[in-house]
């Protein structure tokens, strides 16, 4: 006990420390390590966080090009597919507009030689009426003056059933 | 002359309020207005103040993480907090005035502030705490029937073994109160003494050592809490199998 006594040992001081000691651990613990810890905590989830939303920005980034690559080769061969069908189909139309061409003209001038031909005939017809016309004409003045009126008649009916009949066998 | 009490400077009825509570207390102000700063100003993008005490608090957390690993929540405040209390309390024995400033009562210098540390009821105080929480931490980590297996047992030499715990567990207040204690005050006088010799100079590299000396004696309570405290919450087979498992 007189050793206790010489250290200074009070049961009271002592007991003031303890409690004094505890006051502060919780003091700390309350307003120092937990909010600073979970600060940390906190700070460490966002930076983890960003990383790994960086990481996957990264992979769609990644993905996204690969796609890109793909629509652009496809759509590469689709274009080339449409400008060969465009092609055939082009050289298609030629051919066939070629051919109608062709056909068209084929009836054009068949149609056109029909006529040609038929109008020869009625130019030629009405050549020969007109000649008939001047024959009969250059007739009755020539036997005007040599003929009387009955015999300048028959001569001329004779002369005009002549006339038709060359018409007749020529149609 | 020093003495090992420390001395009353006024009583409130039966309590001394002596020059070590008094110190005690000023620690205990600049604990306080710390923590209340920190909490009202904790922000996610942390200022230069809140940068220091964050790096402070992450490397004594790496450090109780590296020695008690998942118990680390639970042990790091005790860590934590005996090291903070007991550096501010071992420094501020190192300040200006304190050991120094003070009134003369029957022909001795009592003065007014005394390290903390330097009495025995806090160091005992602190010790007793340590110990304390170090059984209820094991209590309450691995039961009741595991915790008191490390001393009772049916096996007369693991009953001899637990004999000897207990006694370790009385010694270890008695050490780790004791070298704080005796390191802290034995400071103190020679800072005193050298002081007396020749007060200019002379007792800075004293200082400078005492310094030092405050920091590992801060240092070697709280670790030495930590360890008892990751051994004691440890179920005692698992550690007689690491031992086996060493030994092999």
């Amino acid at each position: 006990m007189e050793l206790i006594k010489n250290f200074g040992l009070d049961p009271l001081l002592l007991g003031a420390q303890i409690i004094n000691f505890l006051i502060i651990f919780y003091i700390l613990k309350r307003f120092a390590y937990k909010p600073v810890l979970s600060v940390l905590k906190k700070r460490e989830d966002l930076i983890k966080g960003s990383l790994k939303q960086a990481e996957e920005s990264k992979k769609i980034l990644e993905e996204t090009l690969e796609k890109e690559k793909t629509i652009l080769k496809n759509t590469q061969k689709k274009a080339e597919k449409i400008i060969e069908d465009a092609k055939n189909r082009t050289q298609e139309i030629a051919r066939e507009t070629e051919e109608k061409t062709r056909k068209q003209t084929e009836y054009m001038i068949s149609t056109g030689l029909g006529k040609i031909a038929q109008e020869s005939k009625e130019l030629e017809k009405r050549i020969a009426l007109k000649v008939s016309k001047l024959a009969i004409e250059f007739l009755q003045k020539s036997m005007q003056d040599v003929f009387g009126e009955k015999e300048q008649k028959q001569f001329l009916d004779a002369a005009l059933k002549k006339i038709k009949k060359v018409d007749w066998y020529e149609d | 002359m020093f003495s090992f009490q420390s001395e009353a400077i006024f009583h409130l009825g039966a309590f001394r309020i002596t020059n070590t509570i008094i110190d005690t207390l000023l620690i205990d102000i600049i604990i306080f207005a710390a923590s209340f700063v920190l909490a009202k100003n904790i922000k996610l993008v942390p200022g230069l103040y809140q940068n220091i005490v964050e790096i402070i608090i992450q490397l004594f957390y790496e450090i109780a993480e590296s020695v008690s690993e998942k118990k680390v929540k639970k042990i790091f405040p005790y860590f934590m907090s005996f090291f903070i209390f007991i550096l501010l309390a071992n420094w501020s024995g190192l300040l200006p005035g304190v050991n120094s400033i003070g009134f003369f009562e029957k022909g001795k210098l009592v003065p007014i502030l005394r390290s903390s540390t330097s009495d025995l009821n806090t160091t005992l105080g602190l010790a007793l705490i340590s110990v304390a929480a170090t059984h209820i931490l094991s209590i309450k980590t691995i039961g009741i029937s595991n915790y008191l297996s490390r001393y009772f047992s049916l096996n007369p030499i693991n009953l001899f073994i637990g004999i000897l715990e207990i006694i370790s567990e009385i010694t270890k207040v008695v050490s780790l109160s004791f070298r704080l204690f005796g390191n802290i005050f034995a400071g103190e006088i020679v800072l005193l003494t050298v002081s007396s010799i020749f007060a200019v100079l002379l007792p800075l590299p004293f200082l400078l050592l005492e310094v030092v000396v405050g920091l590992v004696q801060a240092l070697v309570f709280s670790m030495l809490t930590m360890a008892f405290m990751a051994i004691l919450t440890t179920p005692h087979h698992d550690m007689l199998d690491n031992t086996r498992k060493a030994r092999h």
